[in-house]
């Protein structure tokens, strides 16, 4: 049984079919990719499963219950999170209080939610994902690789059983992607669920073991990162000429 | 039958001008995405001038209205637009919002400059075709202006509906809200479109004003008349800001309702007159209830202009303590109308903390907050006073009661905005508040509700004694400053600790990103209404105080454009700081009362020069909106710039001595009454300022010495070579840094073979 799985989703804007049927899946402890050029609704999907979106049709399975109809917020107490493409940080935040803040928030989800150690935890998660030399600057003030960083050392705070990652290596250096490669395949390996969006396809490459191409909101391709690299329309729509994969 | 059919034309002329009204609205706001609250301010404002051309002047009446509606209409909108409003794209909804608050408070007090409302002779101001021009269809008798107001607001909705449907301008109108620069990039001209939309909404508002004044009948005042046409906000939001039809109809509704009220509702029910000039703003109120949720959105400025930076705990502590004995020295040296108006400022300050809390930290707007103050006060009015005549003292008891009921009407108002963001909880207040003027405050006739009886504005006037806590009596004036200042600095230090603890954090998160916040699992309902609560609880107190610090107060004194006027100062300020708070109140009470006092002082010395002192008397009035306006410029406020001033008396020894040691000399001249009052503010005021500024230009010059200048941009890579972080700031100042730049490595990717 999948994480999460995506029935048939269906958005449109005005008369702009975003997204056409598209059903994806993913699985617990497994680094899932979403790939396709700017526009092809990777965003937007994410949008539908996080509940920031309403859809026209389809539905949204996580954790084996019908989450289509709850708000955002129930979503993400179920274990739901993602980092966004255009970055939602605290900008009025430091590195370390946007991160801690979502702790903080994650202890009050309800009476019942068992209580973390924030400060604790906040020093476990800023170490683990490398953001030791910027903890106290504010978000304002640091690289964007940088600051895609702390949207996942946020999203990794409450804990969740699935991260949706919204392009979270652009703006990295090559070194610093390397790195991150490496931190989601130890995460996926303690069992968390990954679904990626990214360009980088080299790091797409690496660290996914099934991958979803999306373009112009419908589903292209789906498998293997193997059988999707060789798929002559994914090569067609979106990744090129195979010579130039490297 | 007949009855019916008179009021219902009525009504529809009246719901008529309300559309014109809220058509204006409407297209200004989608085309420039803001809401503009000065609407009803130009209206009156159109008003004032017809009736002087055609009145004052004598006019004949086609070439008034060419005049007003042709010309100074259009011009003023347009004139608004390039100056003001174009400046605040990428600004908060805040900013937005006390803009063009600041443009309604300047007009208003323009008119009253000019128009005086004590004039000796009442303006008339008549129907058109004058007062006795009636139709008569069978038995009824119709005033020809209410026809032709009925069939010129027909004609505008459709005239507006063409526009923006068949004709390329008004298509490319709509285009400019959704996306201007990509309606740039396809030739358009957003910035003239936004200009022109702008001298089409100050004409339908012009002509809504000339429409109305004289169906109401009512001699022209400017604030009765401002507050008018914002009736039309409820219609404007019955068509979601968007939809014309859709405004049409509420405004007939509203239309309707208002003047079936005044014919149906029986004679003794004393209230009704006051329900029918509030029901425009229960409409709204309940349009707003029922609106459906807004759609959380990302950010949709990717970084806005206003920075706040948050004291820490201990710098709180020290300025507060320093905030005691300032006021500690002031009380030594001042005279006793001195001591009586720093108090009244200080009580506005508490109120101002409420609108920081809210507002600065939360990121939510109230409107109203005098109008919270307002209920405070009548609550200790008849719950919380013991003793009577001069040994009347308000309890302890009395006003925590008024902080409890205060947060829970807070909580009641704040229900749309649990819901709702930003524009709609500031008009949701803003009914709120003319609801609380119109209604609350004018029930001054003893009522028996369930068998007890009750005046809520008992005579129009409410006494309010000073309090005794505990032992401590303070009802000695300078008591009553002690506990002012004191209340100001417990509730200021505490909101820093507030903000620097998890409750703080989480309402930065909330106001900082709501989609981040939910995707976070946080649930806003709790947080927005305890935040409301609290904010709400804080102006009750303050009200109470300011009350208290006056004595007997009327409904004048918590008018809702004081209310406006204080949130405008406090955005002036710095929001998002608690001095941005004490900056409100002693400026807008304060300042402008030593200002006024000043110039009058000088009119009386120097009485060649009266007319030019007198002239700059009423400037001052104009002066609050004037600084109002320009937040577009500044959006941070005055306090981080003085802040910024006092950062570099901090930073050097020889400087604090200086200031520090020039302050206690002018302070000891003052207290052995060398030199007086009014010198005592003039050098400190230069002592504060010039001294920094002179000291600071010749240390930043003496440091300056050893430092190699900057490389200018231009030379970058010539003059030596680029650094990865030239690099950095390049990309960010162009925006580049989310787009991947391709290497070996990494896969190109082709846009377009993606189109192919």
């Amino acid at each position: 049984m999948p994480l999460l799985e995506t029935i048939g989703v269906k958005v449109r804007f005005g008369g702009n079919i975003a997204l056409d049927d598209v059903s994806i899946s993913v699985e617990a402890g497994s680094v899932t990719g979403l790939i396709g050029p700017n526009g092809a609704g990777k965003t937007t999907l994410f949008n539908t499963i996080t509940g920031l979106q309403p859809l026209t049709g389809g539905q949204i399975i996580f954790n084996d219950k019908d989450v289509t109809k709850e708000p955002p917020h129930k979503r993400t107490r179920m274990g739901l999170a993602r980092t966004f493409q255009r970055l939602e940080l605290f900008t009025t935040l430091s590195v370390r209080d946007n991160v801690r803040v979502a702790g903080e928030i994650r202890n009050r989800w309800s009476l019942r939610t068992p209580k973390m150690d924030v400060n604790a935890e906040t020093d476990r998660i800023i170490s683990l994902v490398g953001l030791n030399d910027v903890v106290d600057r504010e978000v304002g003030e640091i690289p964007t690789g940088k600051a895609r960083v702390v949207e996942l050392a946020r999203a990794l705070m409450i804990q969740p059983t699935l991260v949706l990652l919204d392009e979270p290596a652009s703006g990295q250096t090559e070194e610093e992607t390397e790195q991150f490669g490496k931190l989601l395949r130890d995460l996926a390996g303690e069992g968390l669920g990954i679904c990626l969006v990214e360009h980088d396809m080299a790091l797409v490459m690496q660290v996914c073991e099934t991958i979803h191409v999306l373009d112009f909101g419908r589903m292209i391709a789906s498998g293997s990162a193997e059988s999707v690299r060789n798929n002559p329309t994914v090569i067609d729509a979106y990744l090129g000429a195979p010579e130039s994969v490297g | 039958m007949q009855t019916f059919l008179q009021y219902t034309i009525l009504g529809l002329a009246l719901g008529g001008a309300y559309f014109i009204a809220a058509s204006g609205l409407v297209v200004t706001y989608t085309t420039s995405g803001i809401f503009n609250f000065a609407q009803g301010a130009i209206a009156m404002l159109a008003v004032f001038t017809y009736w002087q051309f055609r009145w004052g002047w004598g006019w004949p009446a086609p070439l008034a209205l060419l005049m007003v509606l042709g010309i100074l209409a259009p011009l003023l909108g347009a004139v608004l637009y390039q100056v003001v409003m174009k400046n605040l794209r990428g600004t908060s909804e805040v900013t937005k919002i006390i803009v063009s608050i600041g443009v309604m408070l300047g007009l208003q007090a323009l008119a009253t400059w000019v128009w005086s409302p004590t004039s000796s002779t009442p303006r008339q101001f008549q129907k058109f075709l004058g007062p006795k021009a009636f139709a008569h269809f069978g038995s009824l008798t119709v005033p020809w202006h209410i026809i032709i107001s009925f069939i010129i607001a027909i004609a505008i909705a459709f005239g507006i509906r063409f526009l923006f449907v068949r004709t390329r301008s008004g298509v490319a109108m709509r285009a400019v809200v959704d996306d201007p620069e990509l309606l740039q990039l396809n030739g358009g001209r957003p910035e003239r479109l936004a200009m022109i939309s702008w001298a089409g909404g100050s004409f339908l508002a012009a002509l809504a004003g000339i429409l109305i004044q004289p169906m109401i009948g009512s001699a022209m005042s400017a604030g009765a008349l401002t507050l008018l046409v914002i009736d039309a906000f409820a219609a404007a939001m019955f068509g979601r800001l968007r939809s014309l039809p859709r405004t049409f109809m509420g405004a007939l509704i509203i239309g309707l309702t208002t003047t079936y009220v005044v014919a149906y509702f029986p004679s003794k029910w004393t209230w009704s007159s006051s329900f029918r000039n509030s029901l425009p703003m229960i409409f709204l109120f309940i349009i707003l209830l029922v609106l459906p949720q807004d759609r959380l959105r990302g950010a949709t400025v990717l970084r806005l202009r206003e920075r706040f930076r948050m004291p820490s705990i201990r710098t709180a502590w020290i300025a507060g303590l320093t905030m005691m004995i300032v006021v500690f020295c002031l009380k030594v040296i001042m005279a006793k109308t001195g001591v009586n108006t720093l108090t009244l400022a200080l009580t506005f300050a508490i109120i101002a903390l409420s609108l920081v809390l809210l507002t600065g930290f939360a990121g939510e707007i109230n409107l109203a907050a005098l109008s919270f103050g307002a209920i405070a006060v009548m609550v200790v009015y008849h719950f919380g006073v013991s003793g009577t005549g001069t040994a009347a003292r308000t309890t302890l008891w009395g006003i925590l009661l008024a902080a409890v009921v205060t947060a829970l009407v807070g909580a009641l108002i704040a229900l749309p905005a649990l819901r709702l963001r930003g524009l709609y909880l500031a008009l949701a207040t803003m009914a709120f508040g003319v609801f609380v003027s119109r209604m609350v405050l004018t029930e001054r006739t003893e009522r028996e509700i369930f068998g007890l009886k009750f005046t809520l504005f008992t005579a129009g006037q409410l006494a309010i004694p000073r309090p005794k806590i505990g032992p401590i009596d303070f009802n000695g004036q300078d008591a009553f400053l002690f506990l002012c200042a004191g209340l100001f600095v417990a509730i200021g230090i505490g909101m820093v600790y507030l903000r620097h603890s998890g409750y703080g954090r989480r309402l930065t998160a909330m106001k900082d990103s709501p989609a981040a916040s939910a995707t976070l699992g946080m649930s806003v309902v709790r947080l927005k209404l305890s935040i409301f609560m609290m904010s709400a609880a804080i102006a009750g107190i303050g009200g109470v105080m300011m009350a208290a610090q006056i004595g007997t107060v009327n409904a004048d004194r918590f008018d809702i454009f004081l209310s406006l006027a204080l949130m405008m100062i406090t955005v002036v300020g710095g929001i998002g700081y608690v001095s941005g708070a004490l900056f409100a109140g002693i400026f807008l009470i304060a300042f402008i009362e030593a200002l006024n006092l000043l110039l009058k002082k000088f009119a009386l010395d120097y009485s060649t020069l009266e007319a030019i002192f007198m002239f700059f008397v009423s400037a001052v009035t104009v002066l609050p909106a004037t600084i109002g306006i320009t937040m577009g410029k500044n959006p941070s406020g005055a306090v981080s710039d003085i802040a910024e001033g006092m950062n570099l008396v901090k930073q050097s020894k020889p400087l604090m001595i200086t200031v520090l040691g020039l302050e206690a000399a002018i302070w000891a001249l003052t207290a052995t009454e060398v030199i007086t009052n009014w010198n005592f503010v003039i050098l400190t005021l230069a002592n504060l300022i010039l001294v920094p500024l002179v000291g600071g230009k010749f240390l930043m010059a003496r440091a300056m010495r050893g430092v190699p200048k900057p490389v200018p941009p231009e030379l970058i890579g010539i003059d030596r070579p680029f650094t990865d972080e030239d690099l950095a700031a390049m990309d960010h100042a162009l925006n580049l840094e989310s787009i991947v730049i391709p290497s070996s490595t990494t896969v190109r990717e082709e846009p377009a073979n993606a189109s192919a």
